[in-house]
């Protein structure tokens, strides 16, 4: 592959890339705190948990889908995972339980998609639901806190200088990458966004196949859920609310169309990590959490503008 | 027309990103920007849970005004929701990579912002705690260290609430209990001060008790429920007034005002009108204002180097209508 095919194939994330780069400029230029180590690894650590919502997100959405439960399964495989770890059994028995929960509702919602024929939006709309009540009547409504040094070090030590939750984050990204680029799990995803018809007259398993995206989504959230609860030392039947609002922004942001068929994992980074830049450098510019919210709004809506804009033209 | 494309793409996306930079840029310039020590004056942050209630919002004002007489730059910040721990979280993070002099904390979870705390001793930050106690245990556990705590009794002002339904009411009569957000140090103390306040008086039964998450909707949605299924309500005691304000709002769409008693907390301005207006029975005052102040002032102090007490408290009292 020459330069010039190169460009084409990534000018989409460089157009994202170039968006971040322009912020992190502005920043740089207007405090003094933004440009520094300590706080370019603080942000790193603060989008983690939302980089790794997106994952799941971003595989859905380029099966022209949408997992609205996310925020809410993160809530329940946190609160089932931190009982479990406070009956003092082995930390890797507690992650798998809470894994196990994010997975299984993930496939629930799969399921009702496919078996059930009901809408994406619609199911997860139900499970989100669900899975925010299961939590609160699991906990009865209250924290589960304190957590071993052991499982706290999954938020709290660093590799090197990288905080722990960044390098979860990256090797999430790496493996996934991989497995939506390189493997057949990947392409069938790509094909049943583009058209599901087609993909499912060729041959493909659609239903297994759109059953495993939804139960990888489970997954990527239920790992967020690790990172937040040792982060906080407290697994909230409450967090994660509008999580999936701020995962599906740095999708979309990242270039994948809600269409479906279209969308790469390094565009979903680099649209959380311009958000997360956003919310960073607008708290060291003491702007108001009511401002920042308008600004992030309109980030979104400018990026889907243009995105929509090349469309047209291309047509 | 491919290259074409990229071309536009890209500079989509540079205009884009430079609406964004232009934004950021602007609101810098328009707050002065946030220049460390702007004429050696000392940068205090406070972070409140949200700036979306009238309380936090009197707090802001009491710390301001003790600013500009303190000659204090302050910086007031809050997540934009209640519940949401892990964003005042990174709001403390990023306050901490500006190296603000003290930081003043209404921490939105009492055991889950300690880690934060924690942070912020790292770097050599005083932190102030303020309104919302954290939880002991899991300080000390963590070796975080705070400087005081400004704020009200919250059980003793659910327990004034308690006697005074336990006044109010001479014959038998059924309470109901509008709860914060469980798991909330404030929320539980209050609910516990009005279960003990209540206590001595035998006439007085607390027929059901539910968390409506100290928000305003969930209050009127718990309350319709509780109208429905309890016909002989005659009073109301919600752990914060945004609670009780929703609750009226249900009573009055049920057209039972007259017949069932609210007491509310924190004595907004909204609630005041109401008590005044005789539709609402009292709410316990917290000033927030003057925790705002206190809250200022003490940074002051704690900044000169001068030792401050452990616990700062705030006068309580309980608003009723003039007269009843």
């Amino acid at each position: 592959m020459n330069w010039k095919t190169w460009l084409i194939h990534h000018g989409r994330q460089l157009g994202t890339l170039a968006g971040l780069l322009a912020l992190g400029l502005a920043l740089t230029l207007s405090s003094p705190y933004f440009l520094t180590v300590s706080n370019l690894l603080t942000v790193l650590e603060q989008v983690s948990i939302n980089a790794i919502v997106a994952v799941g997100m971003t595989v859905v959405i380029i099966t022209a889908g949408i997992d609205l439960s996310v925020g809410s399964i993160l809530a329940l495989s946190g609160v089932v995972m931190a009982t479990v770890l406070q009956q003092q059994l082995p930390v890797p028995i507690a992650l798998l339980v809470g894994l196990g929960v994010g997975v299984a509702c993930g496939m629930v919602n799969g399921l009702l998609i496919t078996l059930g024929r009901l809408p994406p939006f619609i199911a997860t709309l139900g499970m989100m639901s669900v899975a925010r009540g299961g939590a609160l009547l699991f906990t009865e409504g209250r924290p589960v806190s304190g957590f071993s040094d052991g499982f706290r070090a999954l938020a709290g030590s660093q590799v090197w200088v990288i905080p722990m939750p960044t390098v979860i984050m990256l090797g999430v990204y790496v493996l996934a990458h991989f497995l939506l680029t390189r493997t057949r799990f990947g392409l069938y995803a790509y094909a049943m966004g583009g058209n599901e018809q087609a993909t499912h007259l060729s041959g493909i398993n659609v239903r297994l196949n759109k059953t495993l995206v939804y139960g990888l989504s489970g997954l990527t959230s239920a790992i967020a859920a690790v990172i937040l609860t040792a982060r906080l030392n407290s697994a909230q039947p409450t967090a994660g609310m509008t999580y999936e609002l701020d995962a599906i922004a740095a999708t979309v942001i990242g270039g994948a169309s809600l269409m479906g068929g279209q969308g790469t994992l390094v565009g979903t980074l680099i649209g959380a990590l311009l958000m997360g830049v956003l919310r960073n450098g607008l708290n060291l510019l003491e702007v108001s959490s009511f401002l920042q919210q308008v600004i992030i709004g309109g980030v979104i809506i400018v990026a889907v503008l243009v995105d929509m804009a090349l469309k047209t033209d291309k047509k | 027309m491919k290259t074409q494309n990229l071309t536009r793409c890209s500079l989509g996306y540079a205009a884009a990103g430079t609406l964004a930079a232009g934004l950021i840029l602007t609101s810098g310039c328009h707050r002065g920007g946030p220049d460390a020590d702007r004429d050696g004056q000392p940068r205090v942050a406070l972070v409140v849970k949200t700036l979306n209630s009238p309380f936090f919002l009197d707090m802001r004002r009491g710390a301001e005004s003790a600013a500009r007489e303190l000659g204090v730059n302050l910086i007031v910040q809050a997540a934009e929701r209640e519940l949401d721990v892990e964003r005042q979280m990174q709001i403390v993070e990023n306050l901490i990579q500006t190296r603000v002099d003290a930081l003043c904390l209404t921490p939105s979870g009492s055991k889950e912002l300690v880690p934060v705390v924690r942070k912020a001793n790292r770097a050599g930050i005083p932190v102030l705690i303020v309104d919302t106690r954290l939880d002991e245990a899991t300080v000390r556990n963590d070796g975080a260290h705070t400087a005081c705590f400004i704020g009200s009794d919250n059980y003793e002002g659910g327990r004034i609430a308690g006697t005074h339904f336990g006044t109010l009411f001479t014959n038998q009569a059924d309470l109901v209990v509008l709860e914060g957000i469980p798991g909330h140090e404030t929320a539980d103390s209050r609910v516990r001060g009005f279960r003990d306040g209540i206590r001595p008086f035998p006439h007085l039964r607390i027929v059901a008790s539910q968390p409506a998450n100290a928000e305003r909707d969930q209050g009127f949605n718990v309350m319709q429920n509780m109208l429905q299924a309890q016909r002989g309500i005659r009073g109301v005691f919600a752990g914060n007034d945004m609670m009780a304000l929703g609750a009226l709002e249900a009573i009055r769409a049920a057209g039972r005002t007259d017949q069932i008693r609210v007491v509310g907390f924190d004595a907004v301005d909204e609630a005041r009108r109401e008590i005044a207006a005789g539709t609402m029975e009292a709410s316990v005052a917290q000033n927030p204002e003057g925790m705002g102040r206190l809250a200022v002032e003490t940074a002051v102090k704690v900044l000169r180097g001068e030792t401050v007490p452990e616990y700062i408290p705030v006068a309580i009292e309980l608003i009723t209508r003039p007269g009843s």
